[in-house]
């Protein structure tokens, strides 16, 4: 059993380490007395002089107790254990410090989790359901065309009945349908899944009333019935406990609910509620019936290549069975989540923002770094009394280390604490507002390789703002020994000199970003609709008529009665439709133009590019804008083949200069080269109306737009209704939604929205991007001014002795200042200089782009608050120069010459 | 001739004195160092300072087990006792020692 003994002495060593020291201080007590007492005895000594002789050849207890603490093999970790404490130390030493360098770190380490978190969920998604890494989709891939051919009920049932890789396999397909809980009240459009019962099968969750559903629910003559989701219930039957059993009307038909899903499901994607598939025959004819997505789970033991092969060979075979169809079809297994997947170059984009954070790090660490070595300097007479009793370079090295690495331990528990909180806050919101619709399993958080991430980056930090400096101050520790001085042979070379300067015109120049920023704010706010947007409400009609293409005709008659309908209600003073909203992105084309009047067509390089928008002939009216210039639509317009367009003044001055439009021909092209073919027919501008936000908020330039009569049947519509002025539009949302429904239950109404509130979203993000750089701006900021502080006070006080010497040799102190300001000085005012140089090449550039939009140049210059503001930074960072050389020349001032001149 | 931890084969030797001093009866750590002085006739003087690693290193290789016991004159004393693995490594250790010891006779005796 020695290694059970050995292993529990080793254990009784570590673990008692005191009581080992104890207890090996008693055993030599007792070895000495013992010896001196027997050199009394045998040798006649007094007692002084035995214990004396008795304790020469000892060998001295220090070396006894080292030889003890290597008897235990722990040696570097008593050191490293050592370092630690004495970082600790050190962080209540430097409060100041401490807070800096430790917020820096924190801040670089909370931006470099938030985006490995952020990436990793987007590239690397995990399923949150049990063996989600086994769940697959098959896709049906369309070789020929390289796209996937969602009609594959037909290939799905083949699938079912001879694939043995697979198990649980089933479909779903994704429609929205206006669920109407109460007859004859509102429609709300709800992401439907008709999904087969198998769905329930990989994604095993249970119900929180209620069932599933189940195969028999697919039978075409079971009752219809329905499943409802968490927030579903919560909102619409406002959390009805009885709600099983209850019928509801979905479009034009009724179901009776089955069960209530618990709070975030979602599955297959974020789906709400959810209905039994029924698969006709229609549907299992070869690529017929309505898209679906198939999924399943790898049976067990089989890999995804496994899977992959066997389909393979049944997809040839259909694709010789079936060779009208499926000549060209193969299938395709995939891991579930690959459907959201990023690839390619939005890849390596994605993996570029860790690098970019990453260089964060290094940044903020190098600046950490600065503050470190200014401290570390301050203690190299520390530094070089423990090199001459014995301390290796790289063990000064490590305990500098070890300093940075407590102070980043601390950081990052601080900076993960904020990535936790940020990413419950922000996280999933801003996929959200990215994505549209996001899918169940992505969900930002606090995961542990995020973890795993961070404690990597820490020690990185560490490594950069301890070992660095490290490595500097110990640099010819060697030499400055021989010396036998312990102080003035520490000088900031060039390269601090560089960090300085560069930091100084970082910190001058960031700020130049957050006025660029807070410009575009101001910019899309002033971006003026042209009309008074806050007394209009917008809302998008779309219909779904079962499966198959939209019936066009149903649409547009529900859309004429909704139009009559409305305009009759009380408080309504104009209803029209229009295909694009004012202020939100419209689609685009090139045109070309003809001549007029004698003046030739512009050359086909200078041909613009246009905002459209299908607008009812009623827009202009309603929105109290008239065509100035020419005629309005009318009735006649909206017939076939009648080919007029009216543009907006936007249009005149920029494909125009100026030009009078009316009665020249217009005609759209996909590109400017593009062959007559693909180019539309030719239109007449009859009209010309003023700008009425043809272009998006976020875009510079003006718009140049282009209206075309709107037709109900060519594809969904929004309906602008104009309510009397100091009503809120919105109060009339609840209102239009009835009347929907009653016009035609399958008519579905989007969030209906004031036309004031369109950029809300664009708004949001900018101010998102404004608040991270004013923090960063802020964090950039104190940290290079404390940087800048401790070292260009740390780089003058190290110059007492020259002071002293200076005053002693009867200098006067005016020319003792200069000496010493001058250095400093000139590196900040160098800094402050660069500094300015980067603003202005960043205002250059920002002011390269002009806003056509905006009448006056004055927008485009840095306001004056602007310039003060750049100027209030210069002169604080001199300031700061000022303070750093004042406070310890000072103080070296006050001090008499003949003591300066021993101060080393 | 003091005995100092200077190469592996002395920092052995020492182990090896010690471990044959305990494989007789258990003992104390100023007892061992009499015993290998009285024994050798005075020849071999243990370094106190290699002695206390020396045994601390034994425990923690399992070779030998420690614990408080009383003097005869009444003192507390730690008391140190070889264990089986030590006895066992006492074995292989005389064995190689012997024919360390025959093999460096035999060179001297050669010249």
């Amino acid at each position: 059993m020695s290694w059970f003994s050995a292993a529990r002495a080793r254990l009784l060593l570590i673990f008692a380490g005191r009581a080992a020291q104890s207890r090996m201080d008693e055993e030599l007590a007792f070895h000495i007395d013992m010896e001196t007492e027997r050199l009394m005895r045998e040798e006649q000594l007094p007692r002084a002089e035995a214990r004396r002789r008795t304790i020469a050849t000892f060998g001295g207890a220090t070396q006894h107790a080292e030889s003890l603490r290597d008897g235990r093999g722990l040696a570097w970790l008593g050191g490293m254990s050592l370092d630690l404490k004495l970082g600790v130390r050190m962080l209540v030493k430097y409060p100041g410090l401490t807070i800096v360098g430790g917020l820096a770190m924190a801040f670089s380490i909370w931006v470099g989790a938030i985006v490995f978190e952020m990436v990793r969920v987007a590239v690397n998604p995990t399923l949150p359901l049990p063996g989600g890494d086994r769940i697959v989709k098959i896709a049906t891939w369309n070789v020929a065309e390289n796209r996937a051919e969602p009609r594959a009920l037909h290939d799905f049932t083949v699938w079912r009945a001879s694939v043995r890789s697979i198990t649980d396999l089933g479909a779903y397909s994704d429609v929205t349908r206006n669920l109407i809980v109460v007859p004859g009240g509102e429609a709300r459009r709800i992401k439907v899944a008709e999904i087969m019962a198998s769905g329930f099968r990989i994604a095993p969750t249970a119900p929180l009333l209620g069932r599933v559903l189940v195969e028999a629910d697919e039978r075409p003559d079971a009752p219809p019935v329905v499943l409802l989701g968490y927030d579903v219930w919560r909102t619409r039957f406002a959390s009805d406990a009885n709600v099983i059993g209850r019928s509801v009307q979905i479009d034009e038909r009724f179901a009776e609910v089955v069960g209530v899903m618990p709070e975030k499901f979602a599955f297959p994607i974020a789906h709400e509620m959810w209905v039994p598939m029924r698969v006709t025959a229609t549907d299992r004819l070869p690529r017929s019936g309505a898209s679906v997505t198939v999924f399943g789970r790898l049976a067990p033991g089989v890999t995804l290549e496994d899977a992959q092969a066997e389909l393979t060979v049944i997809g040839k075979r259909m694709s010789a069975e079936l060779r009208e169809t499926h000549q060209h079809l193969q299938p395709r297994v995939r891991p579930y989540t690959s459907f959201w997947n990023v690839t390619g170059s939005d890849y390596a984009l994605m993996q570029s923002f860790n690098v970019f954070a990453l260089m964060l790090v290094v940044l903020l660490c190098s600046n950490v770094a600065l503050l470190l070595f200014a401290r570390a300097a301050t203690r190299e007479a520390e530094i070089v009394v423990r090199s001459a009793l014995g301390a290796s370079r790289r063990r000064i090295v490590a305990q500098l280390f070890a300093e940075a690495l407590v102070l980043g331990g601390v950081a990052a528990a601080v900076g993960l604490a904020a990535v936790a909180v940020t990413l419950r806050l922000w996280g999933r919101e801003f996929f959200v507002i990215n994505q549209g619709t996001v899918p169940f399993w992505i969900n930002p958080g606090l995961s542990l390789p995020t973890i795993l991430y961070a404690i990597l980056l820490t020690v990185i930090a560490a490594a950069v703002a301890g070992v660095i400096p490290g490595l500097k101050v110990t640099h010819g520790i060697g030499a400055r020994l021989k010396q036998g001085t312990a102080g003035s042979g520490l000088r900031f070379g060039g390269i601090w000199t560089a960090v300085i300067v560069a930091q100084v015109a970082i910190t001058v120049a960031v700020p130049a970003i957050l006025l660029i920023e807070q410009r575009e704010l101001r910019r899309i706010h002033a971006y003026d609709g042209g009309f008074a947007t806050e007394e209009y409400l917008a809302v998008r009609l779309e219909m779904h008529s079962g499966r198959g293409s939209p019936d066009t005709t149903r649409y547009a008659n529900a859309l004429e009665v909704l139009r009559q309908r409305v305009a009759a209600e009380p408080g309504v003073l104009g209803v029209t439709l229009a295909s694009n909203l004012p202020r939100l992105g419209h689609p685009e084309s090139y045109i070309e133009l003809t001549g007029s009047s004698g003046d030739a067509a512009p050359p086909a390089s200078a041909l613009p590019r246009v905002d459209i928008a299908y607008v009812d002939p009623t827009y202009f009216n309603v929105l109290e804008s008239p065509v100035g210039v020419g005629r309005a639509f009318n009735a006649g317009d909206l017939a076939e083949g009648a080919r007029v367009a009216i543009v907006d003044e936007g249009f005149v001055d920029r494909a125009l200069s100026g030009r009078n439009p009316i009665g020249r021909q217009l005609r759209f092209t996909p590109r400017p080269d593009a062959p007559a073919g693909e180019k539309s027919s030719w239109f007449e501008i009859v009209g010309v109306v003023k700008d009425l936000g043809m272009g998006a908020v976020h875009e510079r330039e003006r718009a140049a737009g282009v209206y075309l009569p709107a037709l109900a049947t060519r594809g969904p519509l929004n309906l602008v209704v104009h309510v009397r002025k100091g009503s809120d539009p919105l109060s009339f949302a609840p209102r239009l939604r009835m009347i929907a429904t009653s016009v035609d239950p399958t008519l579905r109404l989007a969030e209906p929205q004031r036309l004031d509130d369109v950029a809300d979203d664009v708004l949001w993000i900018i101010g998102l991007w404004l608040r991270i750089t004013a923090t960063l701006t802020g964090i950039a900021l104190l940290l290079s001014l404390a940087g800048i502080y401790a070292v260009l006070s740390f780089a003058v006080s190290r110059r007492t002795r020259e002071i002293g010497v200076r005053v002693a040799l009867g200098a006067s102190r005016r020319r003792v200042l200069t000496a010493i300001f001058r250095r400093p000085l000139t590196q900040v005012a160098f800094g402050v200089a660069l500094g300015s140089l980067l603003v202005g090449a960043l205002v250059t550039l920002a002011a390269g782009q002009p806003d056509q939009r905006l009448e006056t140049a004055r927008d485009v210059m840095p306001s004056f608050q602007g310039v003060a503001l750049l100027c209030a930074y210069a002169v604080v960072m001199l300031g700061v120069c000022l303070l750093a050389c004042i406070v310890p020349t000072r103080r070296a001032l006050r001090v008499e010459p003949t003591v300066a001149l021993r101060s080393d | 001739v003091t005995i100092r931890p200077q190469t592996d084969a002395l920092r052995g030797s020492l182990d090896l004195l010690i471990l044959k001093t305990l494989s007789l009866v258990p003992m104390h750590g100023w007892g061992i160092s009499r015993r290998i002085q009285e024994t050798s006739r005075g020849i071999l003087d243990v370094n106190l300072g290699s002695l206390y690693p020396a045994l601390q290193r034994l425990e923690k290789n399992g070779l030998i087990e420690s614990d408080w016991g009383t003097t005869d004159n009444n003192r507390r004393a730690r008391y140190y006792r070889i264990t089986i693995a030590g006895r066992r490594a006492l074995g292989e250790e005389l064995e190689s020692w012997k024919r360390f010891s025959s093999g460096l006779g035999a060179v001297l005796r050669s010249t």
